[in-house]
């Protein structure tokens, strides 16, 4: 039944070039930095967006390129394996604090030579004052700016780097080749009039277009030649023939619709490297690859042009090149990332627009290929639907028990109804695909950041309404309160308080969002990006002036379970039972539980009052109710694109934070759940660790009745299950069977699997250059363990372990 | 009411599919290497877990002076201990709990009835187990008719070391028996569990003569049953019963050795030698060759 899971091996290059991404050592690259600021300095007065597009056309122009020994698939980020480059149009301040501490980190350390260090420091002392941070912050009013800056809202990431979080219409790449768009973008060019005021704009943005697809093209030119004089010089007939190949695809690609899969692979490379020279927003994604690919490949296998194991060597290969490119965030930003990736997503699997399972060979092939190679890149997931074969689901579980935390699902059933209910088309929802690492969005027609706008602590709200609308951590009244918890009459007091302090930080969200949105319009704009995207190029609008079909994007919400498990443990033990009274709480939250009777106290809050996860009504209703007067107040606002041309311009929540829940925990004060400060909060909708006592089908079950159908920005759950526990087939059927409930009966939208022992991950702590090759799943995305820092090491070790 | 000690879901090796298993409290044999000590006693034990303790006194101040610190020791005579409800709930570090509790039908019921999804999806259902189901007194029948006309999927794992008459009523009823057969040699059966071979073998051969799907579960037990000869035995007679097609070999292991410390007991079988390499082979080779399905950890 598997034996297409087990017929290749991987071979001796691919062993080789994957080998060789793992060894090499993170480092920076200047190259870009040094491009964009000469061009900034030297056409300064020109529109920021044909800065960009000149700034990009010198990079793709001058950067060094180079073609490893082996590679099928080519094209690099920077001027060496795994350096990244800088990006000193968002943010430089950083930098210029951080430069001697990147190799000092303790998780995703970069190492950097002096004469990086130097060229740095000099690029970032001329952008100060010029970045898009600084931009964004100007736009805040100050009270927002102390809301940031007290951690309760965090939203550096999208300050310090692009939007991306998106996926482009590959679809439309491989089928009208580059030339395709210029054509459009030089007929839209042709009819426009001029004497009228608001063209000119659209003008200088097709201009952009023009300069930097013409860039790109040139770009692809260059390994065309590069590879050409290589093979020319080698010896080896068999490289030499390879290299002309190579050559000859990158001559076609340039230009022209690909013929053929390895054309298509490598043009799609092409693209998803370019975006992020052009932009170091992470999750851009590669869509429905298993879709759009398979044309390509059906008509090679036809024809005989390519062989199954040709192809997976191809995607191998692909797979490691997305590896290579790297990106280097603030110490800050990085601890909501950890493990360092840029959640390049791929999606198979799920339906045709009308219905029919998707799956076919390729699927097949991606997954194994994805298997076989256990990297962090991509981030594969998996659309499930009920009318999937079991066939492909037990393929699945047999790359999940390689325990590298992939693929992970998303759901059909719940998620393309929700889409249709949002307005997208019907045939737009049922070709959606996971960004990032699980959140979705309408491939090629979705704006940027379905998820990933700015992170909301929910614990930091509910003491908040706890103390008078006091924060305690800063000390600041951002939001003046009903009054004390020790003066409330009843539980309904509290929720009357965390109602009116939610509404006020969700406003508070969506104001600092509006001021970045309008700072990245007007000094970030993406070029390539936006041409890529439906329906830019008609508009004469870039993504971010609102020209993408689809507009709809989610912030994070992060203490989900905790913020349940606060609210039930008070209703019970404070006012049901009077077993802990008012002043004792709150003299117990200050003092951190370290009182006389604290621990006790404590004690008592985590294992007398239920807990979310174990499928008790009791405290998963009391989440949703707390949960909903966020959505709710998240329903009254809108994008900076509404009615500036997309569907949508909403908000909708969301919680695949990543690994936030470590540093989000770090900064809050100890809650009502038991839990002490500084400690990590519960990642995404999973349960807070160690409290589902009751095994996966509870967890299931309370996941379940969260508003799944309105969470659009991602229902995170990560379950841990020894090796063990799936270790024999009717093991792993049973998985299958409960997999299938959560996702065709109970309407459940994500769950992804670490499949690791206590053992591995404590010798991994102790010893990690033995364990390079161990990979861990952190909230919603794959990171190689033995980076993650302590801090989220323990947090996944402490997690329950269900043994099936 | 009835006699439990958990109600576990997600339960995959104990019957088809995805199941929830009803551990009912009270044993009629005494196997040294039980997994479930505190399944044995039909009353409640008391569980005492060192690592979690804090020593905030909440059981000392409950007790009836049974229980003392001394330093930072808790002393607990458990013999004397004549009220142990007292002590339910009480520690807030759940270092101290209490094993066995009567429940309602209705509420086990409700708690069975949470899965109810996955059973469908997976053929599943529920295996009631323990300790031994049918030494409950006669409410579980009652719970039985229920499930059945709630039509969900009933296994049972017994020990079948009850008189015939506690378990022919539920004959119509049960889907699956899952039905222990330890040894056959009468002697040895009596020496290690303290119970009857024959009564056991009886009731086999009873209930297939009603046609029953049964399952013939064989712990495979080091120093008991092991051996190739004996248990070509167990097999011999497994394969004597035309309704059984499948025996299900259940390893030993000693994960139950942290919970006999929790009840301030001994676990005595825990230096049990290792079945000879090849060993295991030599008994599915056997098992086959009698036409049985077999299945290792069941």
């Amino acid at each position: 039944m598997l034996q297409v899971q087990e017929k290749f091996k991987v071979s001796e290059r691919i062993a080789r070039l994957k080998e060789k991404v793992l060894c090499a050592k993170p480092s920076v690259c200047t190259e870009r930095a040094n491009f964009y600021t000469e061009v900034y300095q030297q056409h300064s007065s020109k529109p920021v967006i044909v800065k960009r597009a000149l700034a990009l056309e010198k990079t793709l122009n001058e950067m060094s390129i180079f073609i490893d020994d082996g590679e099928l698939i080519v094209g690099n980020h920077s001027s060496q394996l795994r350096a990244a480059p800088i990006f000193p149009e968002y943010a430089v301040e950083w930098i210029i604090k951080e430069l001697d501490e990147f190799d000092k980190r303790p998780g995703d350390a970069f190492f950097l030579t002096n004469r990086h260090k130097r060229d740095l420091r000099e690029i970032c002392n001329w952008w100060e004052g010029k970045t898009l941070i600084e931009k964004g912050y100007a736009l805040m009013s100050d009270s927002v700016k102390e809301i940031h800056e007290a951690g309760i809202i965090r939203a550096e990431g999208n300050l310090t780097s692009g939007d991306a979080h998106i996926a482009v219409n590959f679809d439309k790449i491989l089928q009208i080749g580059l030339e395709g768009y210029l054509i459009e973008i030089k007929e839209q060019r042709d009819i426009l009039e001029l004497s009228d005021d608001k063209n000119l704009k659209k003008e200088q943005f097709y201009k952009s277009l023009e300069i930097g697809l013409k860039a790109f093209q040139s770009f692809i030119r260059r390994f065309e030649r590069l590879a050409a004089e290589m093979s020319n010089s080698i010896e080896d007939p068999v490289r030499k023939e390879e290299l002309m190949i190579i050559a000859s695809n990158c001559s076609h690609i340039s230009q022209y619709s690909p013929t053929g899969f390895y054309q298509a692979l490598q043009l799609v490379y092409f693209v998803q490297l370019i975006l992020q020279i052009e932009s170091n927003g992470h999750s851009v994604s590669l869509g429905r690859m298993d879709q759009y690919l398979y044309k390509f490949y059906r008509e090679d296998m036809v024809l005989g042009n390519v062989t199954p194991e040709f192809a997976m060597e191809l995607l191998e290969n692909t797979w490691i090149k997305l590896l290579s490119i790297n990106k280097i965030r603030s110490w800050s930003h990085t601890r909501y990332s950890a493990g360092g990736p840029l959640y390049q997503n791929v999606t198979i699997g799920g339906q045709t627009s009308d219905g029919r399972d998707a799956v076919n060979e390729l699927s097949y092939l991606i997954l194994q290929s994805v298997g076989n190679m256990k990297l962090t890149q991509p981030n594969l997931s998996v659309r499930f639907h009920k009318n999937m074969s079991d066939r492909f689901l037990q393929a699945c579980i047999k790359v999940i028990e390689k325990g590298f935390g992939m693929p992970a699902f998303n759901n059909d059933e719940i998620v393309i109804p929700s889409l249709i209910d949002l307005g997208v088309e019907k045939e737009d929802a049922f070709n959606y695909s996971a960004i990032g690492c699980i959140e979705i969005a309408v491939p090629g027609k979705w704006g940027y950041r379905c998820t990933g706008m700015s992170f909301l602590n929910f614990m930091r709200v509910l003491l908040a309404a706890m103390n008078n609308g006091k924060d305690t951590m800063s000390g600041n009244t951002f939001f003046e309160g009903s009054g004390d918890f020790t003066e409330f009459r009843n539980f309904e007091d509290l929720m009357q308080a965390w109602r009116q302090q939610v509404i006020e930080y969700t406003k508070a969200t969506i104001e600092i969002d509006t001021a970045i949105d309008t700072a990245l319009e007007e000094y970030a704009q993406d070029i390539l990006c936006s041409a890529f995207v439906d329906n830019c190029i008609q508009r004469g609008k870039t993504i971010k002036e609102g020209g993408s079909k689809y507009d709809f994007v989610s912030g994070l919400q992060v203490g989900i379970a905790n913020l349940g498990n606060s609210l039930a443990a008070i209703k019970k033990l404070v006012f049901d039972e009077g077993r802990i009274s008012k002043e004792e709480l709150m003299r117990n939250l200050q003092s951190n539980f370290e009182e006389e009777g604290g621990e006790k106290i404590r004690q008592m809050l985590l294992n007398f009052a239920p807990k979310y996860g174990n499928d008790d009504d009791e405290v998963d209703h009391l989440l949703v109710e707390a949960y909903m007067d966020y959505i709710n107040e998240l329903k009254n606002h809108h994008t900076t694109r509404f009615g500036r041309g997309p569907i949508g311009c909403k908000y909708y929540p969301g919680t695949s934070s990543i690994s936030a829940n470590v540093p989000s925990g770090s900064v809050v004060p100890a809650t009502p759940d038991g839990r002490k400060a500084g400690t990590p909060l519960a990642e995404g909708c999973s349960p807070t660790s160690g409290t589902d006592l009751l095994g996966p089908t509870a967890v299931f079950k309370s996941v379940s009745k969260l508003p799944t159908n309105k969470i659009l920005g991602g229902v995170l759950l990560n379950q841990k299950l020894s090796p063990l526990a799936i270790k024999n087939d009717p093991d792993k059927e049973k998985l299958a069977m409960m997999i299938r409930t959560f996702f065709a009966e109970l309407k459940g939208w994500h769950v992804q699997y670490n499949i690791v022992s206590r053992e591995q991950l404590l010798a991994a702590k102790a010893t990690p250059e033995k364990y390079r090759d161990l990979v861990v799943r952190v909230a919603g995305y794959s990171a190689f363990f033995t980076t993650l820092s302590p801090d989220a090491q323990d947090d996944i070790i402490s997690r329950t372990e269900h043994s099936i | 009411m009835l006699n439990i000690f958990n109600i576990q879901r997600f339960s995959t090796h104990d019957g088809e599919g995805i199941r929830t298993n009803v551990f009912f409290k009270g044993c009629p044999l005494n196997c040294p290497w039980c997994s479930n000590p505190e399944s044995r006693s039909y009353k409640s034990d008391l569980l005492y877990d060192k690592r979690l303790c804090q020593q905030f006194g909440e059981c000392v101040k409950a007790s009836n002076g049974e229980l003392h610190f001394e330093k930072d020791l808790l002393i607990i005579n458990r013999e004397l201990i004549t009220d142990i409800e007292r002590l339910r709930d009480i520690c807030p570090a759940k270092a101290l709990t209490i094993a066995g509790k009567r429940k309602t039908i209705d509420y086990i019921i409700e708690k069975i009835e949470k899965d109810l999804s996955f059973y469908s999806q997976s053929n599943g259902g529920v295996t009631l187990t323990g300790g031994e189901p049918f030494a409950q007194d006669w409410n579980l029948l009652d719970l039985v008719h229920e499930l059945k006309a709630k039509e969900i999927d009933i296994s049972v794992e017994t020990s079948l070391y009850v008189p015939w008459e506690r378990i022919e009523p539920y004959a119509g009823l049960i889907d699956c028996w899952l039905a222990d057969l330890k040894h056959v040699d009468s002697d040895k059966f009596r020496k290690f569990t303290g119970g009857s071979a024959e009564l056991v073998m009886s009731n086999f051969r009873r209930l297939n003569a009603l046609n029953a799907h049964v399952i013939v579960r064989i712990p495979v037990i080091p120093g008991f049953n092991h051996t190739l000869p004996e248990m070509k035995q167990i097999i011999d007679f497994a394969a004597t019963l035309s309704s059984v097609n499948e025996v299900n070999f259940i390893p030993y292991h000693a994960l139950g050795e942290g919970k006999y410390k929790l009840m301030g007991l001994d676990y005595k079988y825990k230096n049990s030698s290792k079945p000879p390499p090849g060993e295991m082979e030599d008994i599915i080779e056997y098992t086959k060759s009698k036409k049985l399905q077999y299945k290792i950890g069941g």
